[in-house]
């Protein structure tokens, strides 16, 4: 992974694009993307949420949960493969995990609700629309932490400012130069 | 203080307009060349750009599209706001320290010349090039426009101006803009970014504050209400369904590190150090300013379901009859400042990328070298580029609404598509050849035109630009992979080491 995540992402890209075919393919459903509300111009509504599933609840669940990988190998593509350690990829494993367990909790209490009918709330939300609304936003936040606390250790180490500065110089010199 | 509702609306707007036109004044001053015009001769603080990063990002769409979008597809438009914190991630992960780099080592001013530097192509910076102006004059237009029309809302409330035409409209609000972009360039930009980031803050804290006042039940209730009438509108994926929703978080949340009017801003900070404070502060920013999308949204949905107000004509109205029903004539004030200061804060930011395009790119990539005396022709060319867009809202207005439609595909979803991979992958991969790059910013365009004039509608909702952005990724990485490995010049070289 700290070496190839090129092809690690060209894979999940692929994998994301016979995803998104598949679900073209599958059979629709006519509220599949929302059909205009009976009593209000301007609302849609997306009526029978089990239906809209129904054919590519799988395959949506497993796009989502790739985008996330998606997302924590791009964050790793952008790290220099010399800070590429065992500890800042358990730390971007750790973060993937979290992301995965928001997703998985977001989707399941969807479920829940379309099978029961009944949800709880929490701060303001239903508990599926709660895990989107602040589980989603604070997905992202081991990420940030990792930019952020980690910035000297994993970005920009005190050996990168001295490489660049040495760099700088030398351009700026051969510029002059010629 | 109700009687005075629209005249203090109106004063907050003209003080707000002249704290703008004030700092254009002030910023000439400091505009010495064309780098201090188009990146503010590399020099900002953190404070500075993390206000202007987070400012530019929100633009009117987020206060009057925005709300309005969760009126129509309840908490569908949620994913759109939702990505920030991972769409901010990335492109600081990817994007914020490599581009600061390559700005400084080889003085750059724009992005394509951060792209001509790490792909020593001159056909690659055209077509971003090409790509920011078509872009830049779609979402000028639809700015201006909108500006104009909030306007002419809030003045023709007045008995003085009851009567104002939308043309007049146009022209004062382009003029604030040009008269502060031309004078001050980038600097009088980022500067009013930082008051317009703060105003957008307070207004949607206090959004929220009167929009969980609205219901006895607080928000709770009015999620209720929408739940009883269609789950689904309030459920994670809303009324759009799960892929619509899964192609925002895509778009939007990845494509943050492909729009060229933030990315160019991480070009303009002093230290690279700074990138660790600027990453949480544009956020938190981000955070507190769209509380008013969602806030306003789901308050309004639930009042018209309820009875306890009459269904709107159209979406884009939620945000003003919120306003004019539920806030303060203060707060409304404020608002309605904060709604100029998002559209302004983007719009100079448009203006500023594209006039570096033509006069400096375009230029570049054609004869080799950008034009002489670069200073004044940005200038002269600002002007231009402000009078044509408005001159295309306009057109689009009273005439013919697809000009500006075909240019709005051109939109953030375009830049995602076509900027992405070759900025945000490129700049961290040494493999990514030329052909990679040219092969996926001509499918990206090709892919959002056709899905756009075709006005093709794709299965469960799956976007056009969603398919151009995956469609891209797949070609850059793949055709890269398959050409031969580039020979990169040795500068940039030893810098993707670092």
């Amino acid at each position: 992974m700290a070496r190839g995540v090129i092809y690690w992402i060209f894979a999940v890209c692929v994998l994301m694009g016979g995803l998104l075919v598949a679900i073209m393919l599958a059979e629709s459903v006519p509220n599949a993307g929302g059909v205009a509300h009976s009593l209000f111009p301007g609302m849609q509504a997306g009526e029978d949420g089990a239906a809209r599933l129904e054919f590519i609840g799988g395959y949506a669940f497993l796009f989502q949960s790739l985008l996330l990988i998606l997302i924590v190998a791009l964050s790793i593509l952008g790290v220099s493969e010399r800070h590429r350690s065992k500890e800042f990829l358990v730390y971007m494993a750790a973060s993937l995990a979290f992301m995965l367990f928001i997703w998985w909790q977001m989707y399941s209490n969807h479920q829940a609700f379309l099978e029961t009918g009944e949800t709880g709330y929490f701060m303001g939300f239903p508990i599926a629309t709660a895990w989107q609304m602040y589980g989603t936003w604070l997905g992202a936040i081991p990420l940030i932490l990792v930019y952020v606390l980690g910035f000297n250790k994993y970005i920009y180490t005190r050996d990168d400012a001295e490489a660049f500065d040495k760099l700088l110089r030398e351009f700026k010199q051969t510029e002059e130069h010629d | 203080m109700e009687a005075f509702r629209q005249e203090i609306i109106v004063g907050a707007v003209v003080l707000y307009m002249l704290f703008c036109v004030a700092t254009g004044l002030w910023a000439m001053k400091r505009t010495h060349d064309s780098s201090d015009f188009f990146i503010a001769g590399r020099g900002l603080g953190p404070i500075v750009v993390a206000l202007a990063l987070f400012s530019s990002t929100l633009s009117g769409f987020g206060f009057v599209g925005g709300p309005g979008l969760v009126y129509s597809i309840g908490v569908s438009s949620f994913w759109m706001v939702v990505i920030s914190s991972t769409g901010y991630a990335i492109g600081f992960f990817l994007v914020a320290k490599r581009i600061r780099m390559i700005a400084e080592l080889r003085d750059c001013l724009s992005l394509p010349d951060v792209v001509a530097a790490r792909y020593g192509s001159e056909a690659v910076r055209f077509l971003i090039a090409i790509t920011i102006v078509l872009g830049v004059m779609g979402y000028l237009a639809t700015q201006i426009l909108a500006m104009a029309v909030v306007m002419q809302a809030i003045l023709s409330g007045t008995e003085t101006f009851a009567n104002i035409g939308l043309v007049t409209c146009v022209i004062i609000s382009s003029a604030v803009l040009i008269f502060y972009c031309v004078t001050g360039g980038i600097i009088a930009s980022v500067y009013t970014d930082v008051v317009q980031g703060a105003i957008m803050m307070v207004a949607g804290t206090l959004i929220l504050i009167t929009a969980m006042n609205v219901f006895d039940g607080g928000m709770q209730e009015a999620t209720s209400i929408i739940l009883r009438d269609d789950s689904e509108a309030i459920m994670p994926f809303g009324a759009a369904g799960i892929m619509a929703s899964l192609g925002w978080f895509f778009v939007f949340g990845l494509g943050l590190a492909g729009q060229p009017h933030l990315i160019t801003k991480m070009m303009m900070n002093k230290k690279m150090e700074d990138n660790r404070s600027i990453l949480p502060m544009s956020l938190i920013g981000y955070v507190m300013a769209a509380l008013l999308w969602i806030s306003i949204g789901i308050v309004m949905r639930a009042a018209v379901i309820d009875g306890v107000i009459d269904p709107l004509s159209v979406p884009d109205d939620a945000a003003s009859i919120f306003l004019s029903v539920f806030a303060n004539p203060l707060l409304a004030g404020v608002v309605f400042a904060g709604l100029f200061a998002a559209i302004m804060s983007t719009s100079d930011a448009f203006l500023n990328i594209g006039t570096a395009a033509i006069i400096h790119d375009i230029p570049k990539a054609i004869r080799g070298h950008s034009v002489k005396h670069e200073l004044f022709w940005a200038r002269i060319v600002t002007v231009l580029l402000a009078v044509v867009a408005a001159s295309f809202a306009l057109y689009s207005h009273f005439r013919d609404a697809t000009l500006v439609a075909l240019l709005g595909a051109f939109g953030w979803g375009t830049f995602a598509a076509s900027i992405f991979p070759v900025v945000a992958v490129g700049l961290n991969w040494r493999g990514a050849t030329v052909p990679g790059a040219i092969t996926a910013i001509t499918a990206a365009l090709a892919i959002n035109f056709v899905v756009q004039l075709a006005g093709l509608a794709l299965p469960y909702g799956i976007s056009g630009p969603l398919v151009a952005f995956l469609t891209s990724m797949i070609l850059f990485i793949g055709v890269s992979l398959v050409t031969r490995k580039p020979d990169l010049p040795e500068d940039i070289n030893r810098l993707m080491d670092i």
